[in-house]
């Protein structure tokens, strides 16, 4: 725990320097004025990071030291700047799942405010906090949930690598989600947050108190880590494949991960470039966003949307690779159209760079623009359609195992279709005019992420659960889990289509009262689906202490990962795998996909 | 295996035929007081329309497959090792992109053109959206902030901006919305065809529709339309927006 300890120190060390420095510099007001606040947030990042071992794994290196390497092997390595793939991605799956869940209570204080039509439960400004909060911290499980963990943790195993390609980079990029979550979770607390995770200017730049600031802080550095992340992916999938691990052998899910990643490389910088000029406009007197002097909201939606449509797919595309991955092994047919998802997979990442603006129909934009956005928004539905065709197409005459994984990546096909096809509604002008800002988007786009990208976590986490723990879940805990969500999931979301056609818009504490009824139903619906993940963290943490002890390959899966014991040693293999053939050989006995030299002398 | 084939085939049928009777005889929609929220209705109801047999195809091999090809615990063997057939793939492409050029077409460009109109409009109505208010100034210079009245059968150009931050301008009832931007005069058109009040349907209220901070819930100002002659009176009446400009936000 002392790398913890000495982050911790070093997080507070940082913040009081970096804040009083700039507090002498400036000469007058006070510490809490937003210039302080800015560079102590920097300067506690830093600090935070030196103390949890950039400086002794890192730092040392660059003025001559010899690095000072940690070395638990128990528990304890979890909190520490280790640098093993297998390590980090535990941490992102525990740290994320709690994330999951901290947003979840957030939705039920909304839900709890939403269960009666007039002011009641909350104060507005609380509601506005909650929401915007609960939006964030969504949009960042989305973003890094998937990513982060099972891309790290599965990327080196899938691909016969002994780790990822920059193993510190990789630590920092976890490590810097700790202050991330303190910066992002402070921002309400100290007042005035309330601009929505979307942080629209002039709102942003006009709201008095400092939340705004650290939220904008705590976005660029979790950008950074993203940004990172999938550097890394990247890397690791382009230089680090095993021998004859050619990109046509590798699995789909590394496909996903890689595509995904090209975005996150893409597109991040964006986000974190219009929050750059938030902040700017707040703490600089610059006005890039103030119309009275010259500046336009409007260029903050582009920029804002320019990223966060990509990361749409950030979002998704894991989620994807983990589906098709489950799929084609609980069905024990190989992979329907591998060549064709790639392509797919890949278009949408093209695609995903000019559909941006299909978020400001209404904005206010040159109208020119609308009917090339439309179009081009709705021809991602052909690449999508390719990877639901590959989805039933691998069940088609397979050999189909309804355990947990699968039961949940088959509620991935399910509802990530109503959440594409409700998309249409959106892309189209004419209906999105009407719908946009109502709680039919609320609807379409909780289905499309929790639908779409936490089915993929979830399905991921039952399925990786014994590799990753080496041993078994409850399989009837799950099965019930996975039948209870997507039920809760269906009946919380599905009636708010009706109140957005009917009336209501979104992100508000007060509604026009003849909605109440269906809006209590939806409370309702929404408390029965996080009640489901009770089940769902009682089953982990029960199974990681108690379950059985899980064999090498449960599953009886063709992939890399299940030729290594479970958990898998800390370098993975002995000696670089020999990859032979195709991932997905079901159905021809003969088939292999790799070969794993014994380790020397055996 | 061409048995399979069919039996999906005959789900889908039924299912389709169920879900399309069910979109076109039980319609969500609630009803519009414009032209334009009109268009958006038909528009929906065409997307709803296009995106039934999707689903339910979807849903048919789902299902199909679930009961069919599911094993009674961990199999024993494997499925055929079918890596997908070109010809499957090719008429999968060819049948999706079909539809999204259909849907690009019609709603797309049809709707947006429809819903768009003419950019000729029989009365101007300046909108300003202020936290947490909205001000409507007609163009006898009548100043209404409690209630938005507009005449029937009249298509009304709305010059809408923003004193402060950014709002939208949304009439649930007329299918419409725009943003309010400050620095900026953004258009919405709007062509009434029926009377009403907010008393009679919450629909008609001029809603903020952007996230404007603390009291974003509740601006909205009641919209009422009338008979031309009932509105000639009523603007009439209303006092003249003599201060010219407003004070500081």
């Amino acid at each position: 725990m002392r790398p913890l300890i000495q982050a911790i120190k070093g997080g507070i060390g940082g913040y009081l320097i970096g804040a009083l420095v700039t507090w002498a510099i400036q000469g007058s007001g006070s510490m809490s004025d937003p210039v302080p606040v800015t560079f102590g947030v920097i300067f506690g990042l830093i600090g935070w990071l030196m103390g949890i071992g950039v400086w002794n794994v890192w730092a040392r290196e660059w003025f001559g030291l010899p690095p000072k390497h940690q070395v638990a092997s128990d528990w304890r390595r979890y909190f520490q700047f280790s640098t093993d793939h297998k390590v980090i991605g535990v941490q992102y799956l525990v740290t994320f799942i709690t994330v999951l869940l901290v947003g979840g209570l957030m939705a039920m204080v909304i839900r709890l405010e939403l269960a009666g039509a007039g002011e009641g439960f909350i104060a507005e400004d609380t509601y506005n906090k909650v929401m915007s909060m609960h939006g964030i911290l969504m949009v960042a499980v989305a973003v890094a949930g998937i990513l982060g963990s099972f891309g790290n943790y599965l990327v080196p195993l899938m691909i016969g690598a002994r780790d990822m390609a920059f193993p510190r980079i990789n630590a920092l990029s976890f490590w810097l989600i700790p202050p991330v979550a303190v910066t992002l979770l402070s921002a309400p607390l100290i007042g005035s947050f309330e601009a929505g995770w979307t942080a629209y200017p002039p709102l942003s730049v006009i709201a008095p108190g400092d939340g705004q600031l650290l939220f904008n802080l705590g976005v660029i550095a979790f950008g950074l880590s993203s940004i990172l992340g999938g550097l890394n992916i990247l890397t690791t999938v382009a230089t680090m494949r095993a021998p004859g691990m050619s990109w046509g052998r590798l699995p789909i899910f590394v496909w996903a991960a890689f595509a995904a990643s090209l975005i996150s490389v893409l597109f991040t910088q964006f986000f974190a470039a219009s929050l750059v000029l938030i902040h700017l406009d707040r703490i600089a007197g610059t006005t890039f966003f103030g119309a009275a002097a010259g500046g336009d909201a409007l260029l903050f939606e582009h920029l804002f949307w320019f990223y966060s449509h990509p990361a749409v797919y950030i979002m998704v595309l894991p989620a994807f690779g983990v589906a098709l991955e489950v799929i084609t092994h609980f069905s024990r047919k190989p992979l329907f159209a591998y060549k064709a998802v790639v392509g797919a997979f890949l278009t949408i990442v093209g695609l995903s760079a000019i559909v941006w603006a299909h978020h400001m129909f209404t904005s206010g934009m040159a109208s020119y623009l609308h009917a090339p956005f439309m179009a081009l928004t709705e021809a991602i539905s052909i690449p999508t359609g390719v990877v639901f065709l590959a989805a039933i197409g691998t069940m088609w005459r397979g050999r189909i195992w309804f355990a947990t994984p699968l039961l949940l990546a088959a509620g991935w096909v399910f509802n990530f279709m109503i959440g594409g096809l409700t998309g249409l509604f959106h892309a189209d002008v004419a209906t999105d005019i009407q719908l946009h800002d109502t709680y039919f988007v609320v609807a379409h786009f909780h289905f499309t992420i929790i639908g779409g990208s936490i089915f993929g976590l979830l399905a991921g986490t039952f399925y990786w659960f014994p590799k990753i723990t080496g041993r078994m879940y409850h399989e009837r805990l799950g099965k019930v889990f996975a039948v209870w969500v997507t039920l809760g999931l269906n009946l919380t979301f599905l009636p708010m289509f009706w109140v957005g056609v009917n009336g209501m818009n979104r992100r508000i504490a007060v509604y026009p009262e003849e909605l109440e009824a269906v809006n209590r139903f939806i409370s309702f619906a929404a408390l029965f689906l996080a009640c489901g993940f009770l089940l769902f963290v009682g089953n982990l943490l029960w199974s990681a202490r108690r379950g059985e002890k899980a064999p090498d390959n449960p599953w009886n899966a063709s992939t890399l990962e299940w030729m290594l014991p479970s958990p898998p040693p800390e370098h993975n293999f002995p000696l670089l795998p020999e990859i032979v053939g195709h991932p997905y050989g079901y159905g021809l006995p003969e088939s292999r996909h790799a070969e794993l030299a014994a380790a020397g002398g055996e | 295996m061409r048995r399979d084939g069919l039996i999906v085939v005959a789900i889908w049928a039924v299912l389709t035929a169920i879900g399309e009777f069910a979109v076109v005889t039980w319609s969500m929609l609630p009803e519009g007081y414009a032209r334009e929220a009109d268009v958006v209705n038909e528009a929906y109801l065409l997307l709803l329309i296009l995106a039934v047999p999707v689903f339910t195809f979807m849903l048919s091999m789902l299902g199909y497959s679930a009961v069919r090809f599911r094993s009674a615990g961990q199999p024993h063997d494997d499925g055929p090792p079918i890596h997908g057939s070109p010809k499957v793939v090719a008429a999968w492409l060819a049948i999706t992109g079909g539809l999204t050029l259909g849907v690009v077409i019609n709603p797309g460009f049809v709707g947006l053109a429809d819903i768009r109109g003419s950019s000729s409009a029989d009365m101007v109505v300046e909108v300003e959206g202020q936290r947490w208010i909205w001000k409507a100034t007609y163009e006898n210079g009548g100043l209404a902030e409690d209630e938005l009245v507009v005449p029937i059968d009249t298509r009304i150009r709305f010059d809408v901006t923003s004193a402060d931050v950014v709002h939208s301008f949304w009439i649930p009832a007329f299918g419409m919305k725009i943003d309010a931007v400050p620095g900026r005069t953004t258009e919405m058109f709007v062509t009434t065809e029926r009377v009403g009040s907010f008393a009679e349907d919450g629909n008609l209220r001029a809603q903020c529709a952007e996230l404007c901070g603390l009291s974003h819930s509740q601006m909205a100002m009641p919209v009422r339309v009338v008979e031309r002659a009932e509105f000639e009176v009523w603007l009439e009446n209303l006092p003249r927006d003599e201060t010219g400009t407003e004070e500081g936000a």
